[in-house]
């Protein structure tokens, strides 16, 4: 199940998302942000929704707030009315993944949580396959690192095949070097 | 004689001429002559004439002949002798008369054979010897005697010219032409007194000074030819010698002042001929110095300076002239009648010096002259008088034509200016007009600021109120299909129920069954969840209503009647309508008070009013950097006494920046604005105390830099 959390100062919106998604999701709700990032500490949360129009912070602002620890979760924002200064700051400070109108229509913000997990998902199989990539080029070096001191211990060697292994190494490196 | 004797000087023959123009003026003589002049001898200067005895003188024989048939001694002051040699066969019982009545003292002698047989006085001082002198010249009869030289001898001293036209006719002759003199006299006479008389009267009727110089004028001219022609006894002055001697000079004084002055005034000589008119002043010294002289008895002197002064009528021409030149026409008359004159004097100067004949006409020119000159005088005085008559009616005319003429300005003027005053009229009515115009579009686009304010008002608050609104139906909406489904769960459980039968002997199965999916339906927590969406229903179906209600109520912006409202009731729609766009920005502190009464008032317009303010507020305390618990707007309502009446006082309070002084004189200016450039119009206060003074309300500002700004309104009640 998707762990989505939703960050709202009403309450009766909480109550009503969670009623709504409690089926489909894992939902967290909370009314303080304070407590919207212990939960995103505590729980692997892929999706935040946040109101836009909170009394002691905005949406966009919250977003901002955690995204250096909170990178990878995919942000939406929620909001009663389109302003457009608060469009530009979610898209550019906050950047956010979809926009929300209130009232929410079920189905379709069902949709696009269930998108913004798979987004959520890609993203991490995609940061992943680089981390395997990296894992090997880091052995690859390694081995490459190795043959050539092994090469310069093996002194004995004539100067061709020398030349051959350092020119393999060479090689290997710049590959992986690229 | 020395001075006869010498070759004449032209400065003496001048003066000679001179001195007999002016005896002759005066002097008549009858017809054609025959003047024996150059029969007559004088004695020489070299004796001492005036002790001569007439024995001696009889018995002289230094006699010198004449040559003139009129001779004339000039200005000789002394004593004169003359002889006539006599033809005592043809001559006897005639008359010798010498044409001259102004020689002053005149002896004649008459001498036989050396021996005086008779003696006649004569000329002005003495009294002629009965039954010898007809008419007014001396006029001596040839005695009837038997002589072989019969002489006639002259004693004669005057203090004017001693002229002698000496002829000898028989007394009827003599009579005759003395009646015939007589006759000529009493018709110039007669003609200067009828212009005497004339002028006079007409001096009386109108009263013109001119007329009466006139009369003094003719009066002198005509008096100096009666004395000059020896007619002076016949008014018996001959009783005072002292007087009948300077008779001559005193009316040559008084003819030669009244024609100065005639002539001045004629020819109005000060406004035409300043410069003669100045000159003839002169004259009146000299005519003066003369009169003086004659008083002192230097009559010899006196006669001359008259003479002298009597030259001055040379001058009238070009004066004349001059004058008629510039445009007085009665000039020309005057210039007639002095070249009448003067030429009249010129043929009698010229016909004694022989130039002309001597003849009646010559003889009568000097009266004839004189007469003409006195008649057209008159006529040109008559002229005068009409000029200056016609000229006081053209100036009369001239006058009625200006002030006509100022009439027609000052109509065309007023015409002008009516003219001016309309065309003023009109631009005023028109700049009144476009001031109407100017005026209209004044007031539509101040409805259009204050509508634009108001929707500006409106815009800023839709984002808030849709927010507002959308979050009670987000909630109640979703809440609504989420019960759906919770109930769908307890519906599952409840049909379960239903198909229980207590009958079926599994009963239990389907109980744990039913306990199953209860459990695995969670529906505790269904049940739980119910409650709460049933909750928020409730609560949002009561926001949602709380803020149509408050809408309701503040949107009665476009109701500008006046109605009686509840403040608080005001104050709270505002805030309702306000609370989203507050939430984050400030917390209001509301603390209304109860029981108000109501006021009258615009509802909607003070809602504009309190939003305005309470948004102001609320932005206020934005750039302090205060926690949103600090941000208070504390809002308070209550009923206050002040000056003797009572109001309903609202109070609206931030802990904002506050104002400067230069700042908080400026807030109600229109478009006065602390925001930059596009968030505010700079209208929002300026209506507000537009609309507050529309509600007689006073409006207090009290603010502090860094300490915040409270907005104290009283509606009066």
């Amino acid at each position: 199940m998707i762990n989505v959390l939703y960050l709202d100062d009403e309450l009766h919106n909480l109550t009503a998302f969670r009623a709504a998604f409690r089926r489909d999701f894992h939902v967290h709700v909370t009314t303080e942000p304070t407590e919207a990032v212990r939960i995103l500490r505590e729980q692997p949360i892929e999706v935040i929704i946040s109101d836009q129009k909170m009394p002691t912070l905005s949406g966009v602002e919250f977003f901002e707030l955690i995204m250096p620890d909170f990178p990878d979760p995919i942000r939406m924002l929620l909001t009663g009315h389109a302003d457009i200064d608060a469009v530009i700051d979610a898209i550019n400070k906050g950047q956010i993944y979809k926009y929300i109108a209130k009232p929410w229509n079920e189905s379709e913000l069902k949709e696009m949580v269930n998108e913004a997990s798979m987004l959520f998902h890609e993203h991490k199989a995609v940061s992943s396959r680089g981390e395997v990539l990296l894992h090997k080029m880091q052995e690859a070096r390694a081995m490459a690192l190795r043959i050539q001191r092994i090469t310069d211990q093996a002194s004995n060697l004539n100067a061709e095949q020398t030349a051959e292994i350092n020119r393999n190494a060479i090689e290997i490196n710049r590959l992986l070097t690229e | 004689m020395m001075e006869r004797a010498s070759v004449h000087p032209c400065a003496t023959r001048c003066f000679r001429t001179a001195s007999l123009v002016f005896f002759l003026i005066s002097t008549f003589s009858v017809q054609a002559q025959k003047f024996i002049g150059t029969r007559l001898e004088y004695l020489p200067e070299d004796y001492n004439l005036e002790l001569l005895e007439v024995e001696t003188v009889a018995t002289s024989d230094q006699w010198v002949a004449f040559d003139q048939l009129v001779p004339n001694l000039g200005m000789g002051a002394g004593v004169e002798w003359m002889r006539l040699t006599l033809d005592p066969m043809t001559e006897n019982g005639k008359l010798i008369e010498i044409q001259n009545a102004g020689i002053d003292d005149l002896t004649c002698f008459m001498v036989c054979d050396g021996k005086i047989i008779a003696n006649y006085p004569g000329g002005v001082m003495n009294a002629p010897s009965e039954g010898h002198q007809f008419g007014t010249y001396p006029s001596f009869p040839v005695p009837l005697v038997e002589c072989n030289e019969l002489h006639a001898l002259f004693r004669m001293h005057s203090n004017k010219p001693m002229i002698i036209p000496l002829r000898i006719s028989g007394p009827r002759k003599v009579l005759e032409d003395a009646h015939q003199r007589d006759v000529l006299f009493a018709l110039y006479a007669g003609v200067m007194l009828v212009m005497l008389l004339y002028n006079l009267f007409l001096f009386l009727s109108i009263g013109d000074r001119s007329y009466l110089e006139y009369v003094l004028f003719i009066f002198a001219i005509g008096g100096t030819q009666l004395v000059l022609n020896g007619y002076a006894p016949i008014f018996g002055i001959d009783r005072w010698p002292w007087l009948n001697l300077r008779l001559t000079h005193l009316f040559g004084v008084f003819s030669g002042i009244t024609t100065i002055v005639f002539v001045q005034n004629f020819l109005r000589l000060s406004r035409y001929v300043p410069w003669l008119n100045k000159l003839l002043n002169g004259y009146f010294i000299l005519y003066l110095l003369a009169l003086g002289l004659a008083l002192i008895g230097r009559l010899e002197w006196s006669y001359q300076l008259i003479n002298f002064c009597a030259a001055a009528i040379f001058f009238f021409i070009p004066g004349t002239i001059i004058t008629m030149r510039k445009g007085y026409s009665p000039a020309k008359y005057f210039l007639l009648a002095f070249t009448v004159f003067i030429l009249a004097v010129v043929v009698f100067v010229l016909k004694d010096t022989g130039v002309i004949p001597y003849n009646a006409w010559t003889f009568y020119a000097l009266p004839m002259g004189s007469a003409i000159e006195v008649v057209v005088l008159s006529l040109a005085l008559a002229s005068r008088i009409n000029q200056l008559k016609r000229e006081t009616v053209n100036a009369r005319e001239e006058q009625l034509r200006v002030s006509q003429l100022n009439e027609q300005m000052v109509r065309e003027q007023n015409t002008i200016l009516e003219e001016r005053v309309a065309k003023r009229t009109a631009a005023l009515e028109s700049a009144n007009s476009s001031m109407k115009d100017t005026l209209v579009d004044l007031q539509s686009a101040q409805q259009q600021l204050v509508q634009s304010e108001k929707l500006a008002s409106i815009g800023q608050l839709t984002a808030g109120i849709a927010h507002e609104l959308n979050n009670p139906i987000n909630f109640v909406a979703s809440s609504a299909q989420s019960l759906r489904r919770d109930f769908e769960d307890l519906n599952q459980v409840i049909d379960g129920f239903k198909a229980l039968d207590p009958d079926d002997p599994e009963l239990l199965v389907a109980l744990a069954q039913l306990k199953e999916m209860f459990g695995k339906l969670d529906i505790d927590f269904t049940q739980k969840e119910i409650e709460e969406l049933l909750h928020g229903i409730e609560d949002g179906t009561k926001r949602t209503s709380e803020i149509v209600k408050g809408l309701r109520i503040f949107s009665r912006m476009d109701g500008d009647n006046f109605t009686s409202a509840q403040i608080n009731e005001l104050l709270e729609s505002t805030l309702i309508v306000l609370r989203s766009n507050l939430k984050d920005q400030a917390v209001v502190e509301a603390n209304m008070g109860e029981e108000l009464p109501l006021v009258s008032c615009q509802p909607g317009r003070l809602n504009q009013v309190f939003m305005n303010i309470i948004t102001n507020a609320a932005q206020s305390m934005e750039a302090t950097g205060l926690a949103i618990e600090e941000r208070i707007v504390e809002i308070s309502s209550s009923q206050v006494e002040s000056i003797g009446q009572s109001w309903i006082e609202v109070r609206i309070k931030d802990r904002g920046t506050g104002m400067s002084e230069a700042v908080k004189s400026q807030i109600f200016d229109p478009f006065f604005t602390t925001k930059s450039v596009g968030e505010g119009t700079g209208l929002g206060l300026s209506i507000v105390m537009g609309i507050l003074s529309d509600h007689n309300a006073e409006v207090e500002v009290e603010t502090e830099e860094g300490i915040g700004t409270e907005f104290i309104i009283r509606f009066p009640l």
